[in-house]
């Protein structure tokens, strides 16, 4: 591959990636404008605008108030996220290479999948008490299913011609790992994985509110007891900052760059 | 020199029997065209000479040390680039990086690819190049045995004369033994020093064609005249359908090609 083309199609990917990108911060923008409208009508006790949300926000970030609860937050979703990914991707492999586990664990998939967190949050209330730990298992029992089940899915799709290409052609075992299985797995896990991100960051907040006495969670909880709208929606955005930040900025290009092969040739 | 034997080759997949007493004998520098109706087990042969497919039943001897396989789809790596996938038996082998690309470039152009072409994948080559690049992978690797299954029938005549040319050329240079299994008769004449002829239920070798006319000096004419030569013979008309009739199946023909050498 010449050093110019690829630079040339780097370019276009970064391009078409900050092009996707407009479109995104359009419809924030709309949403915000129907925001500020739905705050003109009931008036700013019951819904802040966002101008005035983001002035909370911002006098939060000032006091010294707000970082270390997010931090706290982060710091529990990523334990349960990078536990559930980390467990249930292995397991998950290890269950796509045989037919048998892969039938066993579809249905205990769909168990989980199906259970809701907040039924988890009351057993881990139960097991781990009102410390850590609750949040952090809450996360990953809700994580893990889902890591679980893209990288089955990755396991099991794997095609029987092209492992054929690579036993005609003596692949080294190390060569099957990341000319066959990584490339082909990834392109599972990769969606899997974000939805994750998503589901850690909003179960972590839920267990919060409910068990601890610091974090995001507890935070909202007592925002919520004082009545205090635009400190409530003031932590909801930043939660919301996080995530979408998280997701768009380092999780879509990096998938983007992996998944490159499956992208249909721009214009 | 390299050479490899095959006899009683029994193949099932559950019940049924898809290759039955097989033999053959194939010797370096030597190219074997296996024609017969689609579904009469040619690509299984293919599979379990590459070693990719255990028979149920076989006796079979080989001194080939480098076998490289074209399969009848292309088969190329979906998240390699078309010099990755050319590349992709060299890397296995152990070539260096720089040392294999190079190679590539060059195998690729032989094939009628564009130098654009190497950085894309392959969902963004028609057909006719992912064959070729499929094509170019296993010539890369220099193999002393190739197996080709359909190869050429993605493309157009043009193209396909062009191949014809670089496979010619691969054997007459390196004395690589060629099996190739092709539907088409007239590209089997033109291309092979023996025709063997299979039919199905189950699949076995009804009939062999030995073709002495060298490659150099078969002219286009020669080559449609042997081919109607050859769809007279009963048992490639009653093969390919064309006339009604049974064959038996209790054939040995395991005492005919034994003599066979090159
Ligand atoms: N994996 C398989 N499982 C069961 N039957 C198969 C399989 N592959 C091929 N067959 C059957 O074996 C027969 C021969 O197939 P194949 O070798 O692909 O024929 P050809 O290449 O000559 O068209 C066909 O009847 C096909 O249906
Ligand atoms: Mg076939």
């Amino acid at each position: 591959m010449s050093p110019l083309r690829s630079l040339h199609n780097a370019l276009g990917a970064t391009l078409a990636y900050l092009w996707s990108g407009w479109g995104a911060v359009a419809s924030i923008l709309l949403f915000c404008a129907l925001w500020e409208l739905g705050g003109r009508v009931y008036g700013d006790l019951v819904l802040p605008g966002p101008v005035a949300t983001l002035q909370q926000l911002s006098g939060m970030f000032d006091s010294g108030q707000a970082l270390p609860e997010l931090i706290i937050s982060a710091r529990r979703a990523l334990y349960g996220l990078g536990l559930a990914l980390g467990i249930g991707t292995l397991l998950g492999l290890l269950a796509g290479r045989s037919m048998t586990a892969a039938m066993m664990s579809r249905p205990l998939v769909t168990l989980l999948l199906g259970m809701p967190p907040i039924a988890w949050l009351v057993l881990a209330m139960l097991w781990f008490g009102m410390g850590d730990a609750t949040p952090v298992f809450t996360v990953f029992i809700a994580c893990f299913p889902i890591a679980f089940a893209g990288a089955m899915q990755g396991g099991r799709t794997l095609d029987n011609k092209l492992k054929d290409v690579a036993l005609a052609y003596r692949l080294p075992w190390r060569m099957l790992l990341t000319d066959l299985y990584l490339p082909h797995i990834t392109s599972y896990l990769f969606p899997a994985w974000i939805t994750a991100l998503g589901t850690s960051w909003k179960v972590v907040v839920m267990a919060e509110l409910l068990t601890t006495v610091d974090g995001v969670g507890a935070a909202l909880a007592v925002s919520r007891a004082q009545l205090d709208t635009a400190s409530s929606l003031g932590w909801i955005v930043a939660v919301l900052g996080l995530l979408l930040a998280f997701e768009y900025l380092l999780l879509e290009p990096i998938k983007r760059r992996v998944e490159r092969w499956r992208t249909e040739p721009g214009p | 020199m390299s050479e490899l034997h095959i006899r009683h080759l029994y193949h099932r997949y559950g019940v049924t029997e898809v290759l039955a007493d097989v033999g053959l004998d194939l010797y370096a520098g030597e190219t074997l065209a296996l024609v017969g109706p689609s579904g009469c087990g040619k690509s299984t042969l293919l599979h379990i000479i590459a070693g990719l497919l255990t028979p149920s039943e076989v006796v079979m001897q080989s001194t080939f040390r480098g076998l490289a396989c074209v399969f009848q789809e292309p088969r190329l790596m979906p998240w390699k680039t078309t010099a990755d996938n050319i590349a992709l038996g060299l890397k296995a082998l152990g070539v260096p990086k720089t040392a294999r690309q190079r190679q590539a470039a060059a195998l690729a152009q032989r094939m009628g690819l564009a130098p654009e072409d190497l950085a894309k994948y392959p969902h963004e080559l028609s057909g006719g190049m992912q064959s070729r690049v499929s094509l170019a992978r296993a010539l890369a690797i220099k193999p002393d045995l190739l197996l080709l299954d359909e190869p050429f029938s993605a493309l157009d005549i043009g193209l396909k004369a062009e191949l014809y040319r670089q496979l010619e050329e691969q054997v007459q240079q390196q004395g690589t033994a060629v099996l190739m299994i092709t539907h088409d008769l007239m590209e089997a004449v033109r291309l092979a020093d023996r025709i063997l002829m299979m039919v199905p239920d189950p699949g076995r070798m009804v009939y062999e064609f030995t073709l002495q006319q060298p490659q150099a000096e078969r002219s286009s004419t020669w080559v449609y005249q042997t081919t109607a030569e050859l769809m007279q013979v009963r048992e490639v008309r009653i093969g390919f359908g064309l006339d009604e009739g049974e064959l038996p199946v209790q054939i040995s023909h395991h005492e005919q090609h034994s003599g066979c050498s090159v």
